[in-house]
């Protein structure tokens, strides 16, 4: 009976071993999964990354006394000033134009947060990189992913003020959830190639600063699309974020159906951001532990 | 993809090995002038200056590491030991050569990894559990001998902030040795706590090496070596010196020593 048990021990020791095997080469690390695809990482580190991105909220709301209300309350102060300048100085014809500035000023501060934050995500932990490894594009991902959860929160304040202000409310608005999906995966394309330079060049976060204000004003959020000069508009429309913004108001504000095109534009634009951030991030991940 | 043909290319890994190195070597390369700015990237073009220094951390290192054996690695200080461990560990990437590890691999590099001071004990031992490689799920069964064995039962929701470096070394320990590997990689911090508690540690360790699990211990305390080690290694510069019976090793370690000053 002993012995028995001892040779199923070994089996199943074995078997073990050969689900764990990891072999190290200069080309990288390759955990030896049977059958591991891809993305096997994701089911294998979903808790590690759900309780990254936890922390990170709870962290960000614990240290300040208003805690979570002043993420909502900062783009609604900011689109009151906004709203008073564009309103009442330059004065521009555009229909529910408060919504219209809210509406852009939540999805830019998407963007914006999600980058600005994710991009400091791997240098701010560095025990995580060179204490033990785990795939470094969590770090990003979970960062990401907090800022994501912030940016649906603020839209759920935006909801009532969509009644009250009168927005013309239609079955299309069930596609917002589907054009934020593609807007995540825009902030982390760009956040994992931010993220990799990061920790090579580390007044990025500087320069990237400046591209996030010239941002701002290079989409239409604080003033209406038409009033960009028409030989400009071509190369304007380039730019998925305008897309995005003036997808997001057609779907919440004026209720039109999604656009074919701008759609698969914005599809393509996610796509290509992933593949790049991928190819950089992975690229550089090499020397993380030596240069953090 | 090219990553798992490359696996499925090597022949048929021997199952009797937990660790097998071959050929490790890993090159540092030192700049004189440290860039980290896009701007001090511009000037070193413009100025021409690229010049740094290679250094070589690990030289050809090729050894085994049996299931259920306690390996030690000693050497001076600089002498790649902790380079062959973060290898060992994933954390860095070889220039070249192969390292197989066959099995669940526990990197003990440091204890408490990725806690964050404003959460609380129950926190961050979920937070550590996870980054550990345990599941939610794994952590809430474990979660009750985890405070035991770490004495902190009555901190449980205290913010870790405010707990001594003490403390949060006996939680950290205390979770991390729920991770149940197969290999543990201990890079010296079998030293934690008190007396009471460091003895409980080796307790644990003691009952993790009978239990045949494989450890590879990176250390300076050769007496420690001695007493636990089946075998060792002993490198310098990057390079195996001597290895096998620990009493030869370290003797052989002892002389070289002595005979530099």
């Amino acid at each position: 009976m002993h012995s028995m048990d001892s040779i199923y021990h070994l089996k199943r020791e074995k078997l073990l071993f050969t689900k764990y095997q990891t072999v190290r080469s200069p080309r990288g690390s390759i955990p030896g999964i049977p059958l591991g695809g891809n993305n096997m990482w994701l089911m294998q580190y979903r808790d590690l990354i759900w309780n990254l991105t936890i922390t990170d909220l709870k962290v960000k709301y614990q240290s300040s006394v208003l805690g979570f209300a002043w993420s909502l309350l900062n783009p609604l102060l900011m689109m009151l000033v906004l709203y008073f300048v564009f309103a009442n100085v330059f004065r521009f014809n555009q229909e529910h134009f408060a919504l219209y500035i809210l509406v852009g000023i939540i999805a830019w501060r998407f963007l914006a947060n999600g980058t600005s934050t994710a991009m400091l995500s791997i240098v701010a932990k560095p025990s995580l990189v060179t204490k033990i490894y785990i795939p470094r594009h969590i770090l990003v991902l979970s960062s990401t992913l907090s800022t994501f959860i912030s940016s649906i929160l603020e839209f759920c304040v935006l909801i009532p003020l969509l009644f009250i202000f009168g927005a013309n409310i239609t079955p299309y608005i069930l596609f917002f959830p589907i054009a934020h999906a593609i807007f995540f995966f825009i902030v982390y394309g760009l956040s994992l190639v931010l993220a990799a330079l990061y920790v090579y060049y580390r007044d990025l976060n500087q320069i990237w600063e400046v591209v996030i204000q010239l941002g701002f004003f290079l989409a239409p959020i604080c003033y209406p699309i038409t009033i960009v000069p028409p030989q400009f508009l071509p190369y304007y429309v380039l730019n998925p974020v305008t897309i995005l913004i003036e997808t997001y108001r057609n779907f919440l504000i004026y209720g039109l159906p999604p656009g074919l095109r701008s759609m698969a534009y914005l599809v393509i634009s996610a796509t290509l951001l992933m593949v790049i951030g991928k190819f950089v991030f992975n690229r550089l991940e090499r020397r993380f532990a030596e240069v953090i | 993809m090219a990553g798992n043909q490359y696996s499925r290319n090597k022949k048929n890994p021997d199952h009797d090995d937990a660790i097998v190195v071959e050929n490790l070597s890993k090159q540092f390369r030192i700049p004189h002038e440290r860039k980290i700015t896009v701007y001090q990237h511009l000037a070193g073009l413009i100025a021409g200056s690229y010049s740094y220094e290679i250094f070589d951390a690990l030289k050809d290192v090729s050894f085994t590491v049996k299931h259920g054996e306690t390996f030690g690695v000693i050497g001076p200080n600089g002498s790649g030991k902790s380079t062959l461990l973060k290898i060992l560990a994933g954390v860095l990437y070889p220039d070249c050569g192969t390292v197989q590890m066959n099995g669940k691999i526990a990197p003990f590099l440091e204890l408490g990894v990725g806690f964050h001071p404003d959460l609380t004990a129950e926190e961050n031992i979920y937070l550590y559990g996870a980054i550990m490689g345990l599941t939610k799920r794994m952590v809430a069964s474990k979660y009750e001998e985890i405070l035991d064995f770490a004495e902190l039962k009555r901190f449980e929701n205290m913010k870790l902030k405010n707990f001594s470096s003490g403390m949060a070394v006996r939680l950290a320990f205390s979770t991390a040795i729920q991770t149940n590997p197969d290999i543990l990689l201990v890079d010296e911090v079998l030293a934690v706590g008190d007396e009471s508690f460091q003895k409980k540690c080796s307790r644990k360790i003691d009952e993790i090496r009978r239990a045949g699990k494989t450890i590879l211990i990176v250390s300076h305390d050769l007496g420690m070596v001695q007493k636990l080690c089946e075998r060792c290694i002993f490198i310098k510069n990057g390079t195996i010196i001597s290895s096998g019976d620990p009493d030869m090793v370290i003797e052989n370690y002892r002389k070289t020593l002595s005979s530099h000053s």
